[in-house]
């Protein structure tokens, strides 16, 4: 799958941590970006809008990361969720884990970590074709 | 972090004005270029991606390391190992105060001789400050012992002192910490931790500098009090509450969980009364942390 189809969700309450994220996966050629404030939006937004990857931020108002992250794998259980948080704690990343994300990404965020994440994702949907 | 140190102990030494230390802060910022050299050295970046920042430079009032990083030129990571190790801070810093008569040379040598003496920090330590070095230093700006987890209010301290470097600059001083607020026109946000201890963090000025201090961190150009300087301390709390957590969490096996950072509002003084609160002083201001755990 070739970067500029791919669809993606950015999920954080932080307008900034949005931005940088946009900016960042912008900047690798991708432009179908859709953006959510908290965990309720994202469920929203994956309804409808299917994206290919998530990227979830865990500490949220409303529904915090986990649970939306839960929810969507409900609706999807092949969805890709990358939770980018900057509370990496072993108990975090445990129920991150457990709840079934694909990666963790430790705020603050690595650009080149996005664009190896985007990457694998691409060349592992090439392969299943 | 030497710079910030030195300048606190210059203060608590009454060698030099409050006043004089912010115009040398300021003077010195025109000098921070010098990253480049040393990115240079450090065979992080090539000479022509440094020219190509100075040139972004006149369009952009920003660091050259923050540049560089958002560029992709660096990592974040790289750029914090070079104002780790960044020796040229402090040097600068008395250069700065020399050349404007507030020291003269020999006072100026003399006050680092003390310094380092009185700190036992060797040549090798200031252009390489290690942690339990700098940890030394962070002792020396408060008693921690007298509260009531001084393992865990240091390392928050610590590592406060670091995000700043990190994702605001390296030119501030922090000054002596505080127990209560007088004035009543502050924003603020807080952020509430919560687990097997918990604690309360604000992050609060006054308007103006707030802005200034959005400025900084979001990289945008922000004139008034906007959704952005809110995302921008919203965001700042957050993340370095969450590499805290990260760390006791690696270090202490203590788990901790975090709420979400508030929206910005005005601070009336008992939300941070007996909370440690620690001032930074910028060129553009004072920036307050306060943590009561």
């Amino acid at each position: 799958m070739n970067i500029n189809e791919l669809k993606i969700l950015v999920c954080d309450d932080s307008l900034l941590a949005r931005k940088r994220l946009k900016d960042c996966i912008i900047s690798f050629g991708c432009s179908s970006i859709f953006e959510a404030a908290n965990g309720e939006e994202a469920i929203a937004q994956y309804n409808d809008n299917k994206p290919n990857l998530v990227f979830m931020d865990i500490v949220m108002p409303k529904k915090d990361g986990i649970e939306a992250l839960k929810d969507i794998l409900e609706i999807d259980s092949d969805a890709t969720v990358i939770m980018a948080s900057s509370v990496g704690t072993q108990s975090y990343l445990k129920d991150a884990i457990k709840a079934g994300a694909s990666d963790f990404i430790q705020k603050p965020i690595d650009n080149d970590r996005v664009k190896e994440i985007i990457n694998s994702y691409c060349s592992r949907e090439e392969e299943d074709i | 972090m030497f710079t910030q140190f030195f300048g606190n102990y210059l203060l608590n030494q009454k060698l030099i004005t409050p006043k004089q230390l912010i115009d040398a802060i300021q003077q010195k910022q025109e000098t921070r270029m010098k990253i480049g050299v040393l990115a240079i050295n450090a065979g992080y970046m090539t000479a022509s991606q440094v020219e190509r920042i100075h040139e972004l430079q006149s369009k952009i009032d920003k660091g050259l390391g923050d540049i560089a990083v958002e560029l992709g030129y660096m990592t974040a990571k790289q750029l914090s190992t070079l104002l780790d190790a960044q020796p040229v801070g402090y040097l600068l810093l008395g250069q700065t105060i020399v050349d404007k008569g507030y020291m003269t040379n020999s006072q100026f040598e003399s006050a680092i001789n003390s310094y380092k003496e009185k700190y036992s920090l060797s040549d090798e330590d200031i252009t390489n400050i290690e942690n339990s070095k700098s940890e030394k230093l962070i002792a020396s700006l408060f008693n921690f012992s007298n509260t009531s987890n001084p393992l865990l209010y240091k390392g928050f301290v610590s590592l406060l002192i670091k995000n700043f470097v990190r994702f605001v600059g390296d030119d501030f001083t922090p000054l002596e910490p505080e127990f209560s607020v007088q004035a009543v026109s502050y924003k603020t946000s807080s952020q509430n931790i919560n687990g097997e201890f918990s604690a309360l963090t604000h992050i609060f000025a006054e308007e103006k500098e707030l802005i200034q201090f959005a400025c900084r961190y979001s990289g945008e150009n922000i004139t008034e009090l906007d959704e952005y300087v809110e995302a921008s301390c919203q965001d700042f709390i957050n993340l370095h509450n969450g590499l805290f957590t990260v760390n006791v969490s690696n270090n202490q096996q203590i788990e901790l969980t975090l709420a979400p950072p508030t929206p910005l509002s005005d601070l009336s003084p008992n939300q941070v009364q007996g909370s440690l609160i620690l001032p930074f002083q910028f060129p553009f201001g004072i920036i307050r942390f306060a943590i009561s755990i």
